[in-house]
């Protein structure tokens, strides 16, 4: 057990190695979130307070959430680039474990995302959030990482088998902006979409972040925690089942090389 | 073969008798042909193939591009599952018991690629070495003894993309080794190296086996097979053709000399005439920039020559010679042969 935490703290920190020397990484976490933010300030900053905190946060969500999702892809599809992807399949540490701390490493550039939008709304904008409650809101965050954790952990796999998978599920992550409420409520959403909000687990986590960061709204985010965690669990139990596909869907098909 | 070389205690008796124990091992690739109206296409890799690898023994495996040697090492790395057939590497079944194959072996697949070129080369090492689940403590020693061996000390600390292609080839190896692996797969190990450092590597991996390590080598370099190999077996669109000591399979295709020579022309009469001579099996001319060079393949070198005179009266030889058939003779000749 302690060989397999070895392992994954090893994949975390090289996965922070090659991004700190990657050049385009900071794009990701530092660029396109201050773009997503400060379109969104420009926006929301006239429309009330409640409407204001998605321009203070909903940048930094949309750059966690392009860095925890598509990173950990991403890190897979430079692997079989690199000619590494055979290497690291084919090692006595499960793939999923070299995943996680891949994954790891995404998440903790993902939470990156929200310093400089929220410097931005700060001192570009004026815009605070002086209604937060600190412990609500550092749990709603900590439920919002662990379900884009288990996400990714999900998806990530796919990459291996399926090499235009970066096309296909780079959908995804436009659509779960809208879908998830990062930047507006989701009851602007059309009434026979808003059913697949809430199988998503970052929707629920996001609602809570928000009503942690409101003062007008006293609810009662624990539900929304719970029902994420919920569905989040759900998606690890389906992701077990996603690793064994792909270890064998990979054997047969002969996916992990380039050519 | 340098102390060094022998990282690790001498590996256990083995409680099997092959080292890798192949059997009608089949691989089929599926794949669709067609934009609109798709079908099915099936490409067979592997047609059934047997093999059976003593502990200890460095075994070549030749083909030409596509035969199915980079398959059938990623079947025995546990990279590609059969189709059909078994495979053994130390005992362990390579389809269900993967993470003992795994723990067991290493793999170096030729080229540049398989590396992190952005990160160091201790760095790489380290990665793989916790991958392997080797404990820090032995991880730091070996990382050090194969930096030193491989001739990469004090270069560790280099980015890998500052590496000469031989450097990378070794640090391939170096990783390839770090788990002390009883089995050593080598797919093409000195593909575009110079001839110095393609050397050093044979010589390397000539240690290795020396010292006890199973050795799986495929190359398309039939002298390469040839210098260290115990034994090789020549495949062909995804069947073994031949299998033996290189010594073997040079006897094999019933030629155990070439006798060559230069002319400044020779005519296809002539060419007949050789070829009609007892015990030769071909005859082959090549142009060059200012001669013609004939090669002819036989059983009796000694006879041929003394023949040669008479058969190519007023024709003048230059620098006429004979020796053994290489391996590369008879890889032609079976490859050729089987087509």
């Amino acid at each position: 057990m302690r060989s397999l935490v070895r392992a994954a703290w090893r994949a975390f920190l090289t996965s922070m190695r090659l991004r700190v020397v990657n050049p385009w990484a900071y794009l990701n976490w530092l660029v396109f979130p201050l773009i997503f933010a400060a379109v969104g300030l420009f926006v929301l900053t006239s429309t009330g307070y409640t409407r204001v905190a998605y321009g203070v946060l909903g940048g930094g969500i949309i750059g966690f959430w392009g860095i925890a999702y598509l990173d950990g892809g991403n890190s897979i599809q430079d692997e079989r680039w690199q000619g590494t992807l055979e290497q690291i399949f084919a090692v006595p540490t499960p793939l999923f474990v070299i995943v996680i701390g891949k994954i790891l490493g995404s998440l903790l550039m993902g939470l990156l995302s929200f310093i400089p939008t929220v410097a931005l709304a700060y001192f570009g904008f004026h815009a605070a959030l002086p209604g937060i409650d600190p412990l609500r809101f550092a749990i709603s965050l900590a439920v919002l990482t662990f379900s884009f954790f288990v996400i990714s952990l999900a998806l990530t796999p796919l990459f291996a088998v399926w090499r235009t998978a970066f096309t296909v599920l780079n959908g995804l992550e436009l659509g779960v902006y809208g879908l998830c409420g990062f930047m507006f409520p989701i009851t602007q959403l059309p009434g026979w979409l808003q059913p697949v909000s809430y199988v998503l687990s970052p929707t629920w986590a996001t609602r809570a972040l928000y009503a942690a960061a409101s003062p007008t709204r006293g609810s009662d985010v624990t539900t929304d925690w719970l029902i994420a965690l919920g569905l989040s669990l759900a998606y690890l139990v389906a992701s077990i089942f996603l690793y064994r596909f792909v270890e064998i869907r990979a054997r047969v098909t002969g996916e992990l090389a380039l050519a | 073969m340098p102390a060094a070389f022998r990282l690790g205690a001498v590996p256990p008796e083995p409680p099997f008798r092959h080292a890798i124990e192949v059997a009608g091992l089949r691989k089929v690739y599926t794949n669709t042909r067609g934009t609109f109206r798709r079908t099915k296409v099936e490409n067979v890799a592997l047609d059934g193939i047997d093999l059976a690898i003593e502990p200890g023994e460095l075994f070549g495996l030749l083909g030409p591009n596509g035969a199915g040697k980079t398959t059938t090492v990623k079947i025995l790395t546990t990279l590609l599952l059969p189709t059909a057939g078994t495979a053994r590497v130390l005992g362990h079944d390579v389809v269900s018991k993967t993470n003992d194959v795994r723990r067991r072996i290493g793999f170096v697949f030729g080229g540049e690629r398989g590396l992190y070129w952005r990160l160091s080369g201790y760095d790489n090492l380290r990665y793989f070495a916790d991958l392997y689940r080797i404990p820090p403590q032995v991880s730091k020693r070996r990382i050090a003894e194969l930096l030193e061996v491989l001739g990469l000390a004090g270069r560790e600390h280099d980015k890998v993309e500052r590496y000469s292609r031989g450097m990378k080839q070794r640090l391939h190896l170096a990783r390839g080794l770090l788990n002390d692996p009883d089995v050593l797969f080598l797919d093409e190990p000195t593909i575009g190296l110079d001839p110095v450092g393609a050397r050093d590597l044979r010589v390397l991996v000539r240690g290795l086996a020396d010292g006890g390590k199973t050795i799986f080598l495929t190359t398309h370099y039939m002298f390469e097979a040839d210098a260290i190999c115990d034994r090789v077996a020549v495949i062909k669109k995804g069947r073994i053709v031949a299998q033996g000591t290189p010594r073997s399979i040079k006897q094999l295709v019933g030629e155990i000399g070439v006798v060559e020579f230069e002319v400044d022309g020779i005519s296809p009469l002539d060419l007949d005439r050789l070829q009609g001579l007892a015990g030769v099996s071909s005859v082959v001319t090549a142009e060059r920039e200012l001669a013609s060079v004939v090669t002819i393949h036989c059983a009796q070198p000694a006879d041929v020559m003394t023949q040669l005179g008479k058969l190519l009266d007023g024709i003048a030889l230059r620098n006429v010679s004979s020796r053994e058939a290489t391996l590369e003779d008879a890889y032609v000749a079976l490859i050729g042969e089987q087509s």
